[in-house]
């Protein structure tokens, strides 16, 4: 079976007949709901007045806090975000009212009439604000491994400095949209977007003040998730359910791009400070990390996005003594949330960024440093949290890059061209990643399916996994029809529904495929089962000898044989048929738990991950020195997918993960002005990657012969990892800007490196003011 | 000729269609095509991922009837059209592609068979986007094909496996199921009136002129209307700012503002040409301004918006104004009452003023051919190459005489100042001097004293000032010899 099959949905796709939530029809009494916002960083709220906007013609109901029936909450961990601010707003775009009417136009014709009065109050809007007024969230966490401090006593290179990344937006195409439609009683049926649909029903419920039995979320697909919608798709939900219940309408909410932007959290932005000890040979001896984030204004997800932060510090090196201290800072901007890397990316930037200052430092290739400290294979191949690196693929990839990039005659290239250019300057990086699979919050590794086979011999598979464009769907229909042994089309797997599967995880943390393939195979498991007991008897009873076992049953090619036996066959269709006949249930639920994890949050030691997915990047730029300009000449990755499932699937996944860290890298830039707004709140000012700015030669493969023996089908998790590989084109960036002054004065840099942070970096080469980073003390 | 009232008529799904804004609760002339269709229950494959021609999710493809009376095809963003501009064109959605017998258009199996969707949302966009390549004949090289996709954003894929199916699947032949039905089609659209439109609704009223004269008389009995062409600019007061525009004069179907002149010495450009049709117009003889508009949105942008337009915004990050100063180039500006011919470079007189009266129409821009030996480069800086604003552009033109000493010099900045404005100070110092580096890094030092740039979300003052400075080296560098 070939298994480059195209995504279940891409007829749909490219006909425009996918449905989206905006594009449900709904019945003529649908409303249009609109969100109105604080237009403070923090403030308290005084009086409002909404009789004036109520009269506006068309307005079906204008709702705040005082109308919510349940509970005014609606923070995924901790219960710190209200749904509707009522006594004083904490970032600018802080929902305070709903709005019900005919028409968009209406909604925009009331919340001009709204009248409400603010006492504003002094915001903290950023990283270094929050630290300076010991903003914090919540506690420090830290992780040890050995005595950083004084092995860096005794190291012979100490350099220390600062790292900051910014901010990025998820840009999904289609914005944060849901539709809720009351039936009777308390009944709520909702079409969300969103990557968490169990917990949409929870604080759906929480807010309208019922119970989850009460309320259904639907999710068939999303226009893109990135983890904007694994909390932050909630929000849209509980608004459109609120006005819904007040109205007995259905309404249906789709944000505005700008009013996304401006609402929806962002990825973290980080302050790094950090203070490494190596050997000459650029051998690490001893890190001491300091990870600030930025949360924003409620927790959200920070302290897990933190957490994997923590566990990446070392990305894919053997650091014998390693100090890392994290807080997280709460500040007066829209709660920061999941996004794809999920702090990982900020913390392999600042192992790559310190590999690279190293290798500088003692005028070696970057490249061999990195290889110097990569895990051992049996020895030195333990994290600093104590799990141990199975399966390390990094030093044979490392290898067949180094030899498919011509890494070293590319390299001894662009030192020609550098000597021979002073107004263009050319840079490379290889970067891995090592990125560990599981959710660190260790119950939420778990997963339900339910599969129904119908007597025509066709197959409805349910699972608790969202498409959000991952091929999520189609990977699991392609494992459904090779653990039944029938063709694809009799497959179809369902849209998610929280009353087919329950009590479902978010899917994220890239574990969809792993986790929810696995609970599809079970549940098909107790159905081959049931149907080989029942088909081995019927066998038997045509009184044939030797009789049939049920262990000997098969199931392959749309057929249900005897192995031992090959005559004795039945299609799978007419086999179906039978079943029925023969009171055989064709409906079974499985599940999953992984197995094998076990992490120790307050020691911070254990096992958190079930196995560990490896990528590498080579990343070509070409640097306008008096413009700022960087033009991506190539770019090799090599991804481990395992046995990858559908390799044309993982090979999107991995393009377009990697464009998408690029963009974090260089051009997207999210701004806010003094007073807390977003200056960046279209497209018209953050800029993601267009179809120019890929690579000029773009070479992605996997790595073969790579079966993982932890996840379905011997195959791993793709979705998050190449996102770091990305992180190659900024530190290839890096090395072009150094060649200014030929590699011997570290520069200035930060993420992400746009023509503004380059050319001011290269200005203050040119001007040899640039010493070494300044010191900071790190605690 | 007679003005037709309140309707427009258009084809789509094949059939004639006429709208009539008389009796709709709910369209209005600046309704967008975005917006009517997405109301419709079988065209809602069109979607919105900005409203303001950003990201091309909202791409549809219109035929036009080409001088040959044959079709031709085009990629617009439908969250900038407003619905009188479908008048007498052949409006085609994702909906449309698919043969009658159900077959997907040869762009769709292509893009299924490269798998070149991921989430979806994208992709009826770029459908369309690679439908009108696919339509426009000639085998697109891979830098073709991304530049016609730039003003699609896919924040899924990587754009590889879009690439890819475009590459193997647009061959030049267009063959496709359109083909059978565009006799009938351009029959339709022949018959469809040309005569001018005007469309009064609830506090709106909308002129579409359909000749000059019209146009002129319009303005002048109305001078505060507001002016379009492509709309690329004013559109976005309506789909962003919501704002009501109580009355829209719209150019875009006036023939004589998309005439060219050409006598050989003076290259007049009718400011109604759309940029896609201007750079075929320049690419050969003013290569700095083919360069300007390689940059200047992306194609979509390109298709819809004019040159009077970008001139008309007086915008100081309009990229073509600098670029026209710096050809030495004129605006021609007429009312009813007459025409008159102002300089480029005095065209703009202040933030978002220019010289133009209210109840003149800019007709078209006269761009002097250059000397051979004139060297006339122009620079945009911008945070990403395609699809973005200007942070600043320089437009920089040198005269050398044959002792290698500056006879003339023009440094046009945009993004450094209110307006477009000369590096004054530098120019002066320039002129008589040597081209070398010695005296361009002097003359570095005078751009510094010439601007008091600002620092916005598109840079730093400090960025500006540098970028500024390093422009004019980068144009020493580009212009001497290098044997
Ligand atoms: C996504 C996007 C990208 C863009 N990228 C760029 C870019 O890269 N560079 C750039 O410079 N601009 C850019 N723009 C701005 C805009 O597209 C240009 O200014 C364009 O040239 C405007 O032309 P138009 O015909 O669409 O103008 P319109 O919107 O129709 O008009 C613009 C202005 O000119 C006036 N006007 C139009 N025609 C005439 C006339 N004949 N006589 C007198 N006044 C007239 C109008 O009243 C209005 O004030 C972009 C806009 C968008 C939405
Ligand atoms: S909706 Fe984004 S370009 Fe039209
Ligand atoms: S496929 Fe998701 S945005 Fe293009």
């Amino acid at each position: 079976m070939t298994k480059h099959i195209p995504h279940e949905s891409a007829e749909l796709h490219v006909s425009g007949e996918a449905l989206y939530v905006d594009d449900i029809s709904a019945s003529p009494d649908l409303l249009v709901g609109r969100v109105v916002y604080s237009p403070h960083a923090r403030a308290r709220i005084i009086s409002f007045d909404l009789t004036e906007a109520k009269q506006v013609p068309g307005v079906a109901a204008i709702l705040s806090a005082r109308d919510i029936p349940g509970h005014n909450q609606m923070g995924p961990v901790v219960k710190d975000e209200p749904c509707l601010a009522s006594e004083e707003v904490t970032f600018v775009g802080q929902a305070i009212f709903l709005i019900a009417a005919e028409t968009d136009a209406q909604c925009r014709a009331a919340e001009k009439k709204i009248k409400i009065s603010f006492e504003p109050l002094e915001p903290i809007l950023t990283l270094d604000d929050a630290m300076a007024r010991n903003n914090l969230l919540g506690p420090p966490r830290t992780m040890s491994r050995g005595d950083a401090d004084s092995a860096l006593q005794k190291s012979v290179h100490v350099i220390e400095g600062e790292l900051r990344t910014g901010a990025a937006e998820h840009w999904y195409l289609e914005t944060q949209s849901s539709l809720s439609i009351p039936g009777e009683g308390e009944e709520m049926m909702l079409y969300s977007s969103s990557q968490n649909p169990s917990e949409t029903q929870a604080l759906v419920a929480e807010v309208l003040g019922v119970q989850k039995k009460d309320v259904v979320v639907e999710v068939r697909r999303m226009g893109g998730g990135f983890g904007g919608k694994e909390t932050q798709g909630n929000h849209v939900a509980c608004w459109s359910a609120l006005l819904a219940h007040a109205t007995r309408r259905p309404v249906k909410i789709r944000l505005f791009r700008d009013d996304d932007m401006i609402m929806t959290g962002k990825r973290h932005r980080f302050l790094v400070r950090y203070k490494v000890g190596f050997d000459d040979n650029g051998k690490l001896e001893a890190l001491k990390v300091e990870l600030n984030s930025d949360a924003g204004a409620a927790t959200d997800l920070s302290f897990a996005i933190m957490e994997r932060a923590m566990l990446h510090c070392d990305n894919a090196y053997v650091v014998p003594h390693m100090h890392v201290v994290a807080r997280v800072w709460k500040t007066n901007l829209p709660s920061n949330t999941a996004f794809r890397g999920f702090g990982g990316p900020q913390a392999i930037a600042t192992m790559e960024h310190i590999i690279d200052r190293i290798a500088r430092t003692l005028h070696r290739d970057p490249a061999e440093i990195r290889q110097k400290n990569f895990y051992g294979l049996t020895n030195n191949n333990v994290t600093h949290y104590g799990q141990r690196v199975e399966e390390n693929r990094l030093h044979t990839m490392f290898e067949q890059l180094v030899k498919s990039s011509d890494y070293a005659e590319r390299r001894r290239a662009i030192r020609a061209f550098n000597a021979s250019n002073e107004f263009f300057k050319k840079g490379i990086a290889l970067t891995p990643v090592k990125f560990g699979i599981s959710f660190t919050t260790t119950f939420l590794n778990q997963a339900g399916a339910l599969v129904n086979i119908y007597n025509d011999g066709t197959v409805l598979v349910n699972h608790g996994g969202t498409e959000m464009g991952q091929g999520l769907h189609t990977k699991i229909r392609q494992i459904a029809a090779r653990e039944l042994g029938v063709s694809l089309d009799r497959i179809r797997v369902n849209a998610t529904n929280t009353s087919k599967v329950p009590n479902t995880s978010p899917t994220a943390a890239s574990t969809g495929t792993d986790v929810n393939g696995m609970a599809v195979r079970n549940a098909i498991g107790t159905l081959k089962e049931r149907i080989a007991e029942s088909i081995s008897s019927m066998f038997n009873e045509e009184k044939k000898s030797p009789t049939t076992n049920a262990v000997d049953i098969r199931f392959e090619r749309d057929e249900i044989f005897d192995s031992k036996h090959p005559a004795r066959r039945l299609a799978f269709a007419d086999a179906m048929r039978m079943m029925v006949m023969r009171q055989v249930s064709l409906s079974a639920t499985g599940y999953y738990r992984t197995p094998g994890i076990g992490w120790d949050k307050i020691k911070g030691h254990g096992t958190p991950f079930r196995y560990f997915a490896f990528g590498m990047a080579v990343s070509e730029v070409l640097v306008d020195v008096l413009t700022g300009a960087v033009t991506l000449l190539r770019t090799d990755i090599l991804h481990d997918a395992g046995d990858s499932v559908n390799p044309a699937i993982d090979i999107g996944q991995i393009e377009g993960g990697y464009i998408q860290g690029v963009g974090w890298c260089t051009t997207e830039e999210i701004k806010w002005d003094a007073a807390g707004n977003l200056m960046t709140h279209s497209p018209d000012t953050y800029k993601i990657p267009t179809s120019k700015d890929i690579p000029l030669d773009f070479r992605v493969s996997l790595l073969k012969n790579a079966t993982n023996p932890n996840a379905i089908h011997g195959s791993k998790t793709v979705a998050e990892p190449p996102l770091m590989l990305g992180i190659s084109t900024w530190l290839a960036i890096k090395d072009a800007i150094s060649a200014v002054t030929d590699h011997n004065v570290e520069p200035e840099f930060s993420l992400p490196a746009t023509n503004e942070v380059v050319l001011l970096s290269i200005e203050k080469l040119k001007c040899h003011t640039a010493t070494k980073a300044s010191p900071h003390t790190i605690a | 000729m007679t003005t037709k009232t309140n309707t427009i008529s258009f084809v789509l799904d094949g059939r004639l269609v006429e709208l009539s804004f008389a009796g709709s609760s709910t369209l209005t002339p600046t309704t967008t095509v975005l917006n009517f269709l997405r109301s419709l229950p079988h065209h809602r494959g069109v979607k919105e991922g900005c409203a303001e021609g950003d990201c091309g999710a909202c791409t549809v493809a219109l035929g036009e009837l080409g001088e040959r009376g044959e079709m031709k095809y085009r990629a617009f963003d439908s969250c900038l059209l407003f619905l009188p501009m479908l008048h007498g064109k052949q409006l085609i959605t994702v909906e449309n592609l698919r043969a009658p017998s159900g077959e997907l258009h040869p762009v769709q199996r292509a893009m299924v068979d490269e798998h070149g969707s991921q989430c979806g949302f994208c992709t009826p966009g770029i459908m369309m986007t690679l439908f009108a390549l696919y339509k426009s004949g000639g085998k697109p090289s891979r830098m073709d094909i991304a530049d016609a996709l730039a003003g699609n954003l896919c924040r899924c894929t990587g754009y590889r496996p879009i690439l890819d199916a475009a590459e193997k699947v647009c061959h030049g032949d267009g063959q496709d199921h359109f083909v059978g039905t565009e006799a009938n089609i351009a029959a339709m659209l022949k018959s469809i009136s040309r005569a001018s439109i005007s469309v009064s609704t609830r506090g709106q009223r909308y002129d579409q002129p359909s000749t000059l004269e019209e146009c002129l008389a319009l303005l002048n009995e109305a001078p505060g209307a507001i002016v379009i062409n492509g709309a690329s600019d004013i559109a976005l007061r309506v789909t962003k700012k919501f704002e009501p525009l109580s009355h829209i004069i719209d150019c875009s179907r006036i023939k004589e503002l998309e005439v060219v002149r050409d006598d050989g010495k003076v290259l007049s450009i009718g400011a109604g040409i759309r940029l896609t049709d201007v750079m075929k117009i320049v690419r050969q003889d003013f290569p700095a301004l083919h360069g300007m508009l390689e940059v200047f949105g992306a194609q979509q942008i390109r298709n819809t918006a004019t040159l009077g337009g970008n001139i008309g915004t007086a915008s100081p990050i309009g990229d073509t104004l600098p670029v026209v100063i710096a050809y030495g180039g004129s605006i021609v500006l007429q009312s009813s009452k007459g025409k008159r011919t102002v300089s480029a470079d005095s065209f703009v007189t202040g933030y978002r003023k220019t010289e133009r009266r209210p109840e003149e129409l800019i007709t078209a821009i006269e761009l002097p051919r250059p000397s051979p030996k004139s060297h006339i480069h122009a620079y945009k800086i911008s945070k990403r190459r395609d699809l973005d604003i200007s942070t600043l552009s320089g437009t920089f033109r040198l005269d050398l005489d044959d002792a290698g000493t500056i006879s003339d010099v023009l440094l046009v900045y945009g993004g450094m100042a209110d307006r477009t404005r000369r590096a004054t100070s530098a120019e002066k110092f320039l002129k008589g001097q040597l081209w070398s580096r010695a005296v361009v890094e002097e003359a570095q030092r005078h751009i510094d004293n010439d601007f008091a740039p600002i620092s916005d979300v598109r840079g730093s003052a400090e960025f500006r000032r540098i970028a500024a400075r390093n422009l004019l080296l980068k144009f020493w560098f580009e212009t001497i010899d290098r044997g």
